[in-house]
């Protein structure tokens, strides 16, 4: 909505951004953890850093030495190892049933003689069940990419019953296609909360958001769409940080700490955590564009 | 039909309401100035209505003294004035600035009603030694915290684009700010943009901008008069809790038809006016429209052929004099802005308001006003409605209904009693949306949600002494909020700062009261006269304001959604103290003022992290309510006379906010707090053909919030404030030289009329003045973090506009 206003605004006026340098008063490093699991069979990563001052342009200092586990309901432990000393620790499930749906999962890690915790729950996700695309050109040709080319959706239909969350992304050519902060959230199928879409199809800017980032697909493209299903704290983690990250101009708010749901195990330590820790259960599916068989959405 | 239903409807809910307590403050209200020993025998009153003699126009704030008595009043904002004086032979002197003063010997041996007419000063240069008895208005008046600017000024001063606005030239007022140059809307004494009452012909306007607040919804064509009450305010006015902005449009020259108009940047103009019934009444029309969509389009190909930018306002007055004792107006206002290609958003104000004056005889004035306004505003997805499969629809508004007595009693010389009130049924529809998907459609949007503000209120001026002036006045205002279907109930005990979790949904039928509210208004001023030329006043005042713009953005957008006060949101509340020396020096010629006020509000809004505001029907959980304060100092110095006037103006304030759950639960400066504010407007009149004008603005920057350190969370560099404080920064000061040059010729077209070229330059010095400063990771390498000013105007905006009159 917001980058809705600033269209027409951009249209007529002569509005600059400059880089300037501004002193601000630093922090003190916390631990941040990064963990989203997913319950595909393949590597999955918990990435353990430090905090560092907002304008020190150098890499994160990784969190050595700590001990991971995720710990199911019935007292299974995984271990999660840091095989190349970098901060990722990693562990490869058998098959993806290491995680269970509906089952609450907690994350336990020990640093520095601290201990920390998150919880989260696997939730049900709706399989993809087509992708169409449609031919397009465009009135002016991006700099770095062709004028014509092709636009592509994909179909799914939310679940009947009001909280699902999801997060949508897309691959090109086995390349993820969306930047950092540029996934797509939807609840219940729609843009937000408001939009009460419960139990449609999801709505049109959900099923073309597989198209952000730059440029069109193109004839023989491999395209590849991955839905997620989120916990509601996982949606507005998300949420908050495509918000604080894109924040500027004439419709900013006031910016804010996003909250995390990582505890240390003891609340009167000083030693407070960051970050996010949550599971995904995925759909996916993938398709190559090929010129002579359009499938138009219509 | 309908219509008259509300207005049953809004009848019958009064009556509920009335409450018997107030009378008795009313008793003893009235025996406070009844007791007053100035009440003689042979006294009879004299009364009328002063116009302008060109056009017929009523004046507003013409001075009506009577020389040997020293006694005088103003006229009010329909010309109407009354002065009551002991019988016999008295010199009327009537003065107006920028008018030729008129004297007039009146034998009074019974009531008299006597019309007047002032010419205006042809050419100001030829004038520079008029001096009229009653040019120290802002010394004597009882007004404090007061500022009007006449149309005459702001057509002169440099504007945007070469765009006259009301709005943009009252932020040179003291005590007045802006987040930043183009945000909608005005900061009044540390208040928000929705705390000022922005009254279009005694109609409540709720979006005073077009273009996201570029430009405002005024057609300066016809503004007659623009008067801001910052403090002091008399109890006629309420509902909004720091100022009262009061637009007067003109009501059409009653003596002979004109066209006028102007080319512009931005806008075109044109005003048709002129007698409606000979000497009975006049009309006026005036319509402005962008055009640079109209311009564009040659040069917009395929697919950006469709692209609709655009915005308008239409404004249509007439009045008509039934008799001496009657006259009734009809006025509407109707402006649209629209936007879209395939994807589209619109929204507007539509206002129709009737007033009736009614001169009950030499002592009573009435005028009542019943207005309807509508202000909607709408998303559509689809406007050529190709794609039957996919659509979203989104239409939100706000309806009104009003009715407002107001009276005025001119019981003697010393005593000038006003009293009245009004009720306004609000109909707020948050939003009704379809949408479509997959050719599926769902209809959603929040039930609508029902209102009835309603105030009475009596407040008198009096005269103590020739030297000490009194306005006492008591507002009670009481509200009502009903018809919606559902009401929430939130854990209140949730952690502060955090959504408020549902506990219970209430079901309502019909129009049960769910909750209501009533606050008393004290309202009292006093000017306090040292000598001729130097006054103190002190003013005092509290206000409640039942309705609320939620609106989390630095500037507010269109799209923000007003709401009422229910269950959960409390009516603000904000009470004013006000300090004042006013000194004119040089016969008037230099008039200055040094004011100091101290401002509470109670119960204002604030908004927890991640807040959902549209469309989300249990938006009120995720508010926060905290308290205000403001104060400051304004100092200002204005040259009233000779060929180069205007003025200097200076602000020192402060502005703070205390939310529980926001910065550690302490007092933090406001995303308004202006630490100095200074500008200067300065019109020099070169000859009869050249005048130019100049504007001087330095502000303080805003307060901001930057993070302290940074995370990386799936390659994303995520902002923190390591000790969750809120705006302990300030980002880089404003300041901005606009300059313009106005030549006027003789005809206009066709060898007739008059016409002038405005030049003007805004931004002469090219400043990228900051908007605001905010941190971003590089959209190159989203590895690298930065911190980024943007500029609204980032260069020297020159324009030419050519207006016309015949």
């Amino acid at each position: 909505m917001k980058k809705l206003l600033i269209l027409p605004a951009a249209f007529l006026f002569f509005s600059c951004e400059d880089v300037i340098s501004i002193d601000v008063k630093e922090g003190k490093e916390q631990l941040v953890v990064d963990a989203w699991l997913t319950d595909e069979v393949r590597e999955q990563r918990v990435t353990l850093t430090l905090s560092q001052p907002y304008f020190d342009q150098e890499n994160p200092l990784p969190a050595l030495g700590a001990e991971v586990y995720l710990i199911r309901q019935d007292s299974t432990r995984f271990r999660f190892n840091d095989y190349d000393n970098d901060g990722i620790y990693t562990y490869t499930p058998r098959n993806r049933y290491y995680l269970r749906m509906n089952e609450m999962v907690g994350l336990y890690i020990k640093y520095k003689e601290e201990e920390y915790y998150g919880l989260s729950e696997l939730k049900r996700v709706p399989t993809i069940d087509s992708l169409k695309y449609q031919s397009i050109t465009l009135p002016i040709k991006p700099e770095d990419s062709p004028k014509s080319g092709f636009l592509a959706q994909f179909f799914a239909t939310d679940f009947a019953g009001e909280g699902d969350a999801y997060l949508v992304r897309s691959y090109k050519n086995d390349v993820l296609r969306t930047r950092s902060n540029e996934y797509t959230l939807s609840y219940d199928g729609g843009l937000s909360p408001g939009s009460k879409s419960d139990g449609m199809l999801f709505l049109q800017p959900i099923r073309m958001a597989i198209n952000s980032g730059s440029g069109l697909f193109v004839d023989q493209d491999r395209v590849t769409v991955e839905l997620h299903s989120i916990p509601l704290d996982a949606y507005y983690f998300l949420y908050q940080v495509q918000a604080e990250t894109n924040n500027g101009g004439i419709f900013a708010t006031p910016p804010a700490n996003i909250p995390t749901n990582i505890f240390n195990r003891n609340p009167e330590s000083a030693e407070k955590p960051l970050g996010l820790f949550f599971v995904s259960k995925v759909s996916r599916y993938a398709a190559v564009i090929d010129k002579n068989n359009l499938r138009p959405a219509d | 039909m309908k219509t008259l239903n509300k207005l049953f409807l809004l009848r019958t809910r009064l009556k509920e309401q009335s409450s018997c307590w107030f009378m008795r403050y009313i008793s003893a209200f009235l025996f406070c100035f009844l007791l007053n020993p100035s009440f003689s025998q042979d006294t009879f009153t004299l009364s009328g209505t002063v116009k302008d003699a060109s056009d017929g126009e009523a004046l507003i704030g013409v001075n009506v003294y009577a020389r040997e008595q020293k006694v005088g009043v103003s006229t009010n904002v329909y010309g109407f004035y009354s002065i009551t004086l002991p019988k016999g032979t008295h010199t009327l002197v009537v003065s107006y600035v920028g008018y030729h003063k008129v004297e007039r010997e009146v034998a009074l041996n019974g009531n008299i009603t006597l019309n007047l007419e002032l010419k205006a000063e042809g050419n100001v240069l030829e004038e520079v030694v008029v001096t009229a008895d009653r040019e120290d208005h802002n010394v004597k008046s009882m007004e404090m915290s007061v500022n009007k600017v006449e149309m005459r000024t702001i057509k002169k001063m440099p504007a945007l684009l070469g765009e006259v606005d009301v709005i943009r030239s009252i932020q040179f007022l003291p005590g007045v700010s802006s987040v930043g140059e183009g945000s909608s809307g005005f900061n009044v004494r540390g208040g928000a943009i929705d705390q000022n009452l922005v009254l279009l012909d005694e109609a409540p306007v709720y979006n005073s901008s077009h273009l996201m607040g570029f430009f405002s919804i005024f057609n300066p064509d016809v503004v007659k008069d623009v008067k801001l009450i910052k403090g002091g305010i008399p109890s006629v006015y309420g509902g909004r809790v720091s100022s009262i902005l009061d637009v007067r449009m003109k009501e059409g020259n009653s003596k002979r038809t004109e066209f006028s108009g102007g080319i512009g940047t931005i806008f075109s103009r044109f005003t048709l006016e002129g007698p409606l019934v000979k000497e009975k009444g006049s009309f006026v029309v005036a319509l402005r429209r962008s055009y640079i969509d109209i311009l564009a389009k040659p040069f917009l190909k395929d697919d950006l052929k469709g692209v609709k930018f655009y915005f308008y306002d239409f404004t249509a007055k007439g009045n008509y004099r039934i008799n001496d004792k009657n006259t009734v107006f009809l006025s509407g206002y109707f402006g649209r802005d629209l936007f879209g290609a395939d994807f589209g958003f619109d929204w507007g104000n539509a206002t129709t308001t009737f007033r009736w004056n009614h001169v009950f005889n030499n002592k009573l004035f009435l005028n009542t006003t019943l207005f309807y306004s509508n202000y909607n505003y709408s998303l559509d997805s689809d406007l050529k409605n190709e794609n039957k499969e996919d659509v979203f629809r989104w239409n939100s508004n706000i309806l009104n209904y009003s009715i407002k007595p107001d009276f005025t009693w001119y019981l003697n010389t010393r005593n000038t009693v006003t009293f009245g009130g009004q009720s306004i049924l609000y109909n707020f529809n948050p939003g009704s949306a379809l949408v479509v998907s997959g050719g599926e459609g769902q209809n959603i949007g929040l039930n609508s949600k029902k209102a009835l503000e309603s105030a009475v209120y009596i407040g008198n001026e009096q005269k103590i002494t020739d030297r000490l002036t009194l306005n006492y006045g008591l507002r009670y205002s009481f509200y009502d909020y009903f018809g919606t279907r559902l009401a929430y109930i939130f854990d209140e005990s949730a952690p502060a700062g955090e959504r408020k979790p549902l506990l219970d949904t209430l079901v309502f039928s019909g129009n049960t009261s769910i909750q209501r509210y009533g606050y008393l208004e004290p309202r009292f001023s006093a000017n306090i006269s040292l000598n001729r030329s130097t006054s103190l006043k002190i003013g005092y005042n509290r206000l409640a304001q039942y309705i609320h713009l939620l609106s989390n953005t630095t500037a507010s957008s269109p799209l923000d959604v007003w709401t009422p006060s229910t269950n959960n949101i409390k009516p603000q509340l904000s009470d004013q103290v006000a300090l004042g020396i006013f000194k004119n020096f040089r016969n008037n010629m230099y008039e200055t003022s040094v004011e100091v006020y101290f401002k509470t509000l109670q119960n204002q809004i604030d908004y927890i992290r991640n807040a959902d505001l549209l469309l989300n029907p249990y938006v009120e959980g995720d508010l926060m309510y905290g308290k205000g304060r403001a104060y400051g100092a304004e100092f200002f110095v204005k040259k009233n006379k000779g060929s180069l006037n205007g003025w200097i103006s200076y602000t020192l304030s402060r502005t703070e906010r205390k939310v529980n759950g926001l910065n550690n639960n302490e007092w933090f400066l406001s995303r308004i707090d202006k630490l100095h504010n200074l500008s200067v407007v300065s019109i020099y009149d070169i000859s009869k053909k050249w005048n130019v004008g100049a504007t001087f603005s330095f502000m303080t920057g805003t307060p901001a919030s930057f993070p302290t350190t940074k995370y990386i969370w799936q390659g994303i560099s995520v902002p923190h404030n390591y000790s969750d404080e809120r705006n302990t920064y300030r980002i880089p000061a404003s300041h901005r030289l606009d300059l313009s040059a106005t030549k006027k010729n003789k005809h206009a077209l066709f060898g007739r009329g008059e016409s002038e070229w405005v030049f003007s330059v805004y931004n002469v010095y090219n400043r990228r003045n900051p908007f605001s400063v905010y941190v971003r990771q590089n959209p190159d390498d989203p590895s690298k973090t930065e911190a980024v000013r943007y500029s609204v105007f980032a260069s020297v905006l020159p324009s030419v506009t050519y207006n016309f009159k015949f």
